[in-house]
């Protein structure tokens, strides 16, 4: 079943400081939409309002037609922060989010971590693991269950070459089931995925849609 | 509704594993409430105070700071690399993440009032309670507990995404906890003194109390985790 996201009017003001005005864009399954734009152009912000984690000061933001939001279990998100409990080992962070999204299989976990080669690694705590390797991690948790969404916030932040690969390997994979929202500054590393492009630029949308291969 | 309190659970028995692990937090707020015991019992040694009257006030001052130490602490691994977001996405309903922290806290209180309570006993010599005064007792400890757990946790929750946190807990803390204070050492006094006043009043402000305290986080904790 394909999915539909439409964002239509967003704003975002926090106190008298205006950080996105009046965003819209449609995506749906299939679709691998980058949105570019310099720092400070807001694009954290509107990932972070269609994930919910944060509220639009006006606009719509729709599932599917629906303004109620997206089940917790149809959302992925990727950020450059791993966001990961550090004294819980590689397997327990595994483990809890697994349990928190319904989705535990111990199968699937050991599969998931030998793909991000992290196995090995399953009783360090994260805090212990390299920069590139948190990232990993935090990859594998987003592949825990099948997200509808992905929103991937500079998800190449600290990977290695294997680990970018890896990534975009994730990224041509899930586009057949999947609606995938990238941040990213290093376009060159989505070279050869064909993705839609949109620029933000203080808070504005000043290009939308532009195919690229 | 059985998934929702499915979620609470994982997120409790994540924390107090976590708790029990580093056990850091527990033990530091054990040592500071220990501490506090022993200075007022040695102040109590030192002076003709009747030690039965001012035991509850002690009693509710050492929870009282033992507990700022112990729940100011309780988002803290979710700060630390925006653990957060990954939990509200998880999670789903924010709710679910004030349930499980006021219970972990509320253990953590209840652990601490374990070891503390005992020793601040034997230390001022308080004699022995009847079964109903016993009661009362561990009641108003209980309701005591369930209060400071449950405003401390929702303070912790709008003070935590601020740069002065730390700062900003204990002062927003203490005058909300006025009146929870007040009516504890009411139930307490009167558990160990025996006053004949009656104390059904004392009882259901409590309750109602912590009831309000405990529903209003779980509607509003949708605002309060606002980024």
């Amino acid at each position: 079943m394909s999915d539909q996201l439409d964002v239509i009017g967003v704003s975002k003001q926090i106190g008298p400081k205006r950080i996105l005005t009046d965003v819209s864009f449609s995506s749906i399954t299939g679709e691998l939409l980058v949105i570019t734009g310099p720092n400070g152009a807001g694009k954290t912000t509107l990932l972070r309002l269609i994930a919910g984690l944060s509220k639009k000061s006006s606009g719509q933001i729709l599932w599917n037609g629906s303004c109620y939001g997206i089940d917790h279990g149809s959302l992925g998100y990727l950020s450059h922060k791993p966001m990961l409990y550090e004294t819980l080992s590689v397997l327990d962070n595994m483990v809890f989010f697994a349990k928190m999204y319904d989705r535990f299989s111990m199968e699937s976990i050991e599969r998931l971590l030998e793909r991000v080669g992290l196995w090995l690694y399953r009783y360090e705590p994260a805090a212990v693991l390299s920069r590139g390797m948190q990232q990993r991690l935090a990859l594998a948790r987003t592949l825990l269950f099948d997200p509808k969404l992905i929103l991937y916030d500079e998800p190449f932040t600290g990977l290695d070459f294997n680990g970018q690969k890896l990534l975009r390997e994730v990224l041509e994979e899930k586009r057949a089931n999947s609606i995938q929202i990238v941040i990213s500054h290093e376009l060159s590393l989505l070279q050869g995925l064909p993705h839609e492009e949109m620029k933000l630029l203080r808070g504005r949308m000043v290009r939308e849609g532009v195919s690229c291969e | 509704m059985s998934n929702y309190f499915h979620r609470v659970l994982l997120i409790y028995v994540k924390d107090i594993k976590d708790e029990f692990r580093t056990f850091d937090n527990l033990l530091s707020t054990i040592i500071f409430g220990v501490m506090l015991v022993f200075i007022f019992s040695f102040a109590f040694q030192l002076t003709d105070l009747a030690v039965d009257q001012a035991f509850s006030a002690v009693l509710w001052v050492s929870i009282f700071f033992s507990s700022v130490l112990a729940i100011q602490r309780s988002f803290a691994k979710e700060r630390e690399n925006n653990v957060m977001d990954a939990l509200l996405l998880a999670s789903g309903d924010r709710g679910i993440i004030f349930l499980a922290k006021f219970l972990c806290n509320l253990t953590v209180l209840l652990l601490f009032e374990l070891v503390v309570v005992p020793l601040l006993w034997i230390f001022t010599g308080i004699s022995a309670l009847g079964h109903i005064q016993a009661g009362l007792f561990i009641g108003s400890l209980f309701l005591g507990s369930w209060g400071l757990a449950a405003i401390g946790t929702m303070l912790n929750g709008i003070t935590i995404q601020l740069p002065s946190a730390r700062l900003l807990f204990p002062i927003l803390l203490f005058p909300l906890l006025i009146p929870l204070l007040i009516g504890v050492i009411q139930c307490t006094n009167t558990a160990l003194l025996g006053v004949s006043e009656p104390l059904s009043g004392w009882v259901y402000f409590l309750i109602s109390f912590n009831i309000l305290f405990t529903v209003l986080p779980l509607v509003l904790f949708d605002f309060v985790l606002e980024g």
